[in-house]
């Protein structure tokens, strides 16, 4: 067997409180596929955020372990970008889009030119050639969400870990950065974990469902999403496989199966 | 470049009140013969005759000069000394409280402490005023470094960025709109403190200037001197904002479209 891109192994989160202990999650384990498409769903405060901070680095798991590619997880691993929840604030204000897109590559090492090209190749995979001079605050919500994916993608991770990354532009702004996601997995062959509120977008996009369920949260559910790809919003949200799929995740994260 | 023109309109705006005044005072004081109170029209003839520009070079330049180099070593000190702090949790605790008691203590207060320490020459002056600035433009820092976003510290983390990089690039910049909140202050005092710096032992300066002249009862001399006090302080207060809102375009116009 190849080892996954991601291992999460029985991983348990508390957070101290004032009054006790919040135990979050207790015992997740899941393994990401190379080059598969996950999401991630549950209700609202379920510990979803919780589960990504700690697969990027951010935090320590209470228990359990983390892996990627087989190593232990420690800090921010490499070859794995982020596109967290909040946009508005993850853009940085004060430098222009192409300089928010060159920030990540400092670590990269490459020369003036070489970084220059890159930012302009990553603007390009988002459609947004042109826009570099810009400040990320003349533009609308969906194209900074582009920029952050542009950023993300900046670096060539081969994992790609996405929280709510739609969750405030318009519908038709969501089906166009739902296909440049699945667009820039192919073009890069990334494995891509994403969060959603958005069960229909789950389906939409993904391999594989993660269903994520009470308090401690645990795994519930692991739904393989059987349509085939190339997936398009016009006729696979029409398909009944998909409206079969969406009702059985729907249950799940509602707690009605 | 449209900003800057509209800015230029507001302060043509907001001169009306200096202009009714002025004109007041001028029919006013014209028939006084009161020895301390001179018509603003003799005080005018002086005016030209001091500072336009006769005495500029001796008593102007090396205000201005204090003030600036004073100035920018408390901004070069306090803010990377401030930006390391507020990064640091212990830092904060600890500094903090200290640096906090000093500044209550009024600057112009400070000044003859520098002397005793010091002497009275012109390396006294600028230290006062640097240390004296430095207080409000530390606390900014720390501040505004402490109270870094987040959502933008988590994505520069995942960056995988150094930790300078972390702190120079990212927590310092986002933290330049307090910052300049501090260094607005710090200017302030630094303006006063360099004035006050200059009543003991200078022959030069315009502290110096307006203080010799009332000594001598050239109340003429003074009230120029006051006036052009007033009229510098004016001005460096407005090429200040001028500077800041060129360095924080991207802070006031994410603020004007939000
Ligand atoms: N840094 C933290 N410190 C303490 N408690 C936290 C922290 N982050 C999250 N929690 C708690 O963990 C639980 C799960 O939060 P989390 O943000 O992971 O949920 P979520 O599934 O992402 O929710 P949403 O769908 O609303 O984004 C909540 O009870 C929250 O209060
Ligand atoms: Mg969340």
């Amino acid at each position: 067997m190849t080892t996954p891109a991601i291992s999460i192994r029985d991983v348990t989160m508390d957070y101290p409180t004032p009054d006790g202990v919040n135990h979050v999650l207790d015992g997740v384990s899941y393994d990401v596929a190379e080059g598969h498409f996950v999401s991630i769903v549950g209700p609202s405060g379920v510990g979803k955020t919780t589960l990504l901070r700690l697969l990027t680095g951010l935090a320590t798991p209470t228990g359990g372990e983390i892996q990627v590619r087989g190593q232990r997880l420690t800090s921010s691993p490499e070859g794995l970008a982020v596109v967290l929840q909040d946009y508005t604030r993850s853009l940085m204000p004060w430098l222009t889009v192409e300089k928010n897109i060159a920030l990540p590559l400092r670590n990269a090492k490459l020369s003036r030119t070489a970084t220059r090209e890159r930012v302009e190749e990553s603007l390009a995979e988002v459609g947004l050639t042109g826009t570099g001079r810009s400040y990320p605050w003349q533009l609308s919500g969906g194209m900074q969400q582009r920029v952050s994916i542009a950023r993300a993608i900046a670096v060539r991770p081969s994992i790609l870990v996405m929280d709510e990354p739609f969750a405030s532009v318009d519908a038709q702004t969501r089906f166009d950065l739902e296909d440049l996601v699945l667009k820039v997995r192919d073009d890069f062959g990334i494995t891509t974990l994403m969060v959603t509120h958005d069960i229909d977008e789950a389906v939409y996009l993904s391999d594989e469902i993660v269903v994520l369920y009470g308090k401690p949260a645990v795994v519930r559910d692991i739904v393989k999403i059987d349509i085939p790809f190339p997936r398009s919003q016009m006729t696979t949200r029409n398909d009944h496989r998909f409206a079969d799929l969406r009702t059985h995740v729907y249950g799940m994260v509602r707690g009605l199966e | 470049m449209m900003r800057v023109w509209r800015w230029i309109l507001a302060i043509l705006i907001g001169a009306w009140l200096p202009i009714v005044f002025i004109a007041w005072w001028w029919n006013a004081s014209a028939e006084s013969t009161n020895p301390y109170f001179p018509p603003l029209s003799v005080i005018w003839e002086q005016f030209k005759v001091n500072w336009i520009f006769e005495l500029v070079p001796v008593h102007v330049v090396p205000s201005i000069r204090n003030l600036l180099v004073g100035f920018l070593i408390a901004a070069v000190i306090a803010i990377p000394a401030g930006t390391l702090i507020g990064a640091s949790r212990s830092g904060t605790r600890y500094v903090e409280p200290v640096v906090d008691f000093i500044r209550s203590i009024p600057p112009v207060a400070l000044v003859p402490i520098f002397i005793l320490l010091l002497g009275l020459d012109a390396q006294m002056r600028i230290t006062s005023i640097a240390f004296s600035a430095s207080f409000p433009i530390l606390l900014a820092t720390i501040e505004g470094v402490r109270s870094t976003n987040l959502v933008v510290l988590d994505t520069a983390k995942s960056f995988r960025l150094s930790r300078s990089a972390i702190l120079w690039r990212v927590r310092l910049p986002g933290a330049m709109p307090t910052v300049f909140a501090g260094l607005q202050v710090g200017f302030q005092i630094a303006f006063v403190v360099t004035i006050a710096s200059e009543v003991l032992g200078s022959g030069f300066g315009l502290g110096a200037f307006t203080l010799i002249a009332t000594d001598s009862f050239l109340i003429v001399d003074a009230w120029t001197g006051v006036i052009l006090l007033g009229i510098l302080g004016y001005l460096l207060n407005l090429v200040f904002d001028l500077v800041e809102r060129i360095s924080l375009r991207w802070y006031y116009g994410q603020k004007k479209l939000s």
